[in-house]
């Protein structure tokens, strides 16, 4: 069971690593320890307590340092950079799935698969924004789950609504 | 839960305010590692925390402060209560209490 840690970020498991894997060691495997551990993972890709602590530990103690840590903690502000860039990616995103929208269009002409992806891109290009101006600082594999959760979930929803409108 | 002053820092704890709070309880009676606490938190509490929800709940104790790990040669780190965990402890059982004599008093006068 020890190889359920690389679920886990790199700077977690330098910190915790060996211990927790002594815990595992000590228990008996099984699936709800498996669901535990992975949910344990899943939870230190989207709340980082390592990166605050390690920041927390670097600012005075002071009541405003610990308020701006917390708020970097649920959400770090994008400078202006961040935006730029997200900028970019959302016009980047926005071009190519025009073109890849003309191009299926062409292809399979109105099929709920491609209406659907008509519609889930509006979305979506707003969430490869939001994904890039703040998840930047997040680990990658964080990134890449929250994005690809995100554009699966819409595209799914789209396509449901388009195969139901097409029966009608 | 009424919440007092003196114990916000178990607020924002979510789905792990209950672990932290066996863990701050364990650790007030000596420093322990992670497999000791499991153990003790079963002993007086009857459940047995997985290891991502007992080192989710480190994680997030640690990181505010209220418990610290303790130097080890072993590679099982053993942990203890700061001064500030014991007070965040103090203030949340005590909340705890109020709600437990209040509920014993209605059920006594009812």
């Amino acid at each position: 069971m020890k190889w359920l840690l690389w679920l886990y970020p790199a700077q977690w498991r330098k910190r915790y690593g060996e211990e927790f894997a002594a815990v595992l060691a000590d228990q008996p495997a099984s699936l709800g320890m498996a669901f535990d551990v992975f949910s344990g993972a899943i939870d230190a890709h989207l709340h980082p307590q390592i990166y605050y602590s390690q920041s927390k530990s670097n600012e005075g103690d002071t009541m405003t340092n610990e308020m701006l840590q917390r708020c970097a903690v649920g959400g770090p502000k994008p400078s202006k950079r961040d935006k730029d860039v997200a900028s970019m990616f959302m016009i980047g995103s926005a071009l190519v799935m025009a073109l890849a929208y003309l191009v299926l269009t062409k292809i399979y002409r109105t099929r709920p698969a491609v209406e659907a992806f008509g519609y889930a891109s509006f979305p979506v290009i707003s969430l490869i924004y939001t994904q890039t101006a703040y998840l930047r600082k997040r680990p990658v594999v964080t990134q890449i789950l929250v994005a690809a959760a995100g554009i699966a979930a819409m595209y799914l929803f789209f396509f449901g609504v388009c195969v139901i409108a097409s029966k009608l | 839960m009424r919440k007092t002053k003196e114990d916000p820092e178990l607020d924002d704890f979510g789905r792990f305010s209950e672990p932290a709070l066996l863990i701050l309880i364990s650790l007030a009676e000596e420093p322990k590692h992670g497999y000791s606490m499991t153990e003790d938190i079963e002993m007086i509490a009857g459940v047995r925390l997985g290891p991502g929800t007992l080192y989710g709940a480190i994680a997030r104790l640690e990181s505010r402060g209220l418990i610290e790990p303790l130097k080890s040669e072993d590679r099982r780190n053993p942990y203890r209560l700061t001064g500030l965990g014991e007070r965040a402890l103090r203030a949340r059982l005590d909340s705890m209490m109020t709600v437990v004599r209040a509920g014993q008093r209605r059920l006594a006068s009812a």
